[in-house]
């Protein structure tokens, strides 16, 4: 079984027509729960779409939520934060940093961050190569904040790594569309098995491209069995 | 056998031909030896017969001795590498090339600091096409389709990212020659959205993972004669 903590649910602005979650595909690859956040909400509006992504996941049981929240506009963090998370249908907050010009350690972020940990639960935020280490250092700063880089970095994997030594608080989830060689492996032979995540960006990505990158990764049982799904289910508390 | 194993997702597929494969090493990043037993290695390995195989040495450094050490591999499809710096001793190496059985030259604008519209690209562009030459090119599909255009040029699109698919279709509908590699066609339909015939699949063996495009291709919606396709029929008929 695998959890994917790196989800979407709703429609892309790009050449795609994929709106909705291909169970299929989650199927295909072993993906029996996924933590999905609104396109909407990241893109454009997160009170709109997370009001909608609320909807939709009372009709499923294989999906949990993401608050999206925008550091620019915190009031509305806060209210939506007070009433999606007591549904139990939200498992932690995703923020993106570029579709809002939030770079992780902005005065905006750094507080929307400590709203979060406030509230007890994980953040998952977008990071683009050394901007790992930026939110390193806004995680050291934020007692109890509990944070995945997404895309641990991207092209910035060894960022990753220094990032995940820096702070260990600090979670790497390794979607990307990129697959360069040996990414995996080097993340997986520097940094603590219990900080990997799983995670595929889809419905922006298939499975396939973090799938097949963890897949030419050949971690042991142990590790990838932690990676798959056992480091997910502790970190958002999740019923296995 | 891990949750992450992709060997019977990807089942029986073969790769007759992959598009995108390199020898010798980047200067200026880690990375694989690129030493040619190692990637033939591990071409083979991933069930890929046979690579349509360039030089980094010629592309960085020497045309010649690069282009050289690639003619002398058993059981490749050559491809001639060029230097876009040096647009005549480009044209020169080409005319070199022609007469020793070479079908396809390889481009790397971006690795050598070249831009889509200075004219060395218009002018091997033009010399390729005369020659009726594959030209296979690196760089960003919505520039360097430019200066292929009107031309009656064959050309494979090396790194075209499924962000800029609705670029590369328009102008593919004017340029019947246009193609695309499928390695960062990684979106849930990026693959069944191109018309199969202007699809080649390409690793960028050793520099990527050759697993990612493998699976995405394997699991796609295409039918098995597509497939077969774009796993190498495609390619053969462009390279020989």
């Amino acid at each position: 079984m695998i959890i994917d903590v790196h989800a979407h649910w709703g429609p892309w602005f790009f050449t795609m027509d994929v709106a909705a979650l291909n169970h299929a595909a989650m199927d295909r690859y072993g993906i029996g729960r996924s933590i999905v956040s609104a396109t909407e909400a990241v893109i454009y509006d997160p009170a709109t779409g997370n009001r909608a992504l609320d909807g939709w996941l009372a009709t499923t049981d294989r999906h949990y939520g993401y608050v999206t929240i925008n550091p620019r506009r915190l009031e509305q963090a806060e209210k939506d934060l007070r009433e999606y998370l007591p549904t139990g249908r939200f498992k932690g907050v995703k923020i993106h940093t570029d579709y809002t010009r939030s770079p992780a350690d902005s005065p905006q972020t750094r507080e929307a961050l400590a709203l979060v940990a406030a509230h007890g639960v994980p953040a998952l935020v977008h990071t683009w190569g050394p901007t790992v280490l930026d939110l390193a250092a806004t995680c050291q700063d934020t007692p109890g904040l509990k944070v995945i880089a997404g895309h641990m970095g991207a092209d910035g994997h060894r960022h990753a790594i220094e990032a995940a030594r820096g702070c260990d608080r600090l979670y790497l989830e390794p979607c990307y569309s990129h697959a360069p060689a040996r990414r995996i492996a080097e993340v997986a032979a520097a940094v603590n098995p219990d900080r990997l995540l799983f995670g595929t960006d889809s419905t922006l990505i298939d499975p396939a491209s973090a799938f097949g990158a963890v897949a030419a990764a050949r971690l042991d049982p142990e590790t990838a069995e932690k990676v798959a799904w056992r480091n997910a289910a502790a970190l958002f508390d999740l019923p296995v | 056998m891990t949750a992450f194993d992709a060997r019977e997702l990807i089942g029986e597929l073969t790769v007759t031909l992959d598009v995108d494969v390199l020898v010798g090493a980047y200067a200026d990043r880690d990375g694989p030896p690129g030493d040619p037993a190692s990637v033939l290695g591990t071409l083979a390995e991933h069930g890929i017969r046979a690579g349509a195989v360039a030089s980094l040495r010629a592309a960085l450094f020497d045309m010649r001795t690069g282009n050289d050490e690639v003619l002398a591999l058993p059981d490749v499809v050559p491809v001639g590498a060029v230097d876009l710096r040096d647009p005549l001793g480009a044209v020169r190496e080409i005319e070199r090339l022609v007469p020793l059985g070479v079908r396809a030259i390889r481009l790397f604008p971006d690795e050598q600091g070249v831009e889509a519209g200075f004219p060395s690209v218009r002018h091997v562009a033009r010399k390729a096409a005369e020659l009726g030459l594959t030209v296979l090119t690196g760089g960003d599909v919505r520039r360097f389709w430019q200066p292929f255009a009107g031309l009656g040029a064959t050309v494979v699109f090396l790194d075209t990212h499924f962000y800029h698919l609705g670029d590369f279709l328009v102008v593919a509908a004017d340029e019947p020659g246009f193609h695309t590699s499928t390695r960062l066609l990684n979106s849930p339909d990026a693959l069944e959205t191109v018309p199969a015939e202007r699809l080649l699949y390409g690793s960028r063996t050793p520099h990527y993972e050759p697993v990612v495009p493998l699976l995405r291709l394997a699991t796609s919606g295409l039918r098995p004669e597509e497939i077969a396709a774009v796993a190498g029929g495609n390619a053969r008929r462009l390279l020989g």
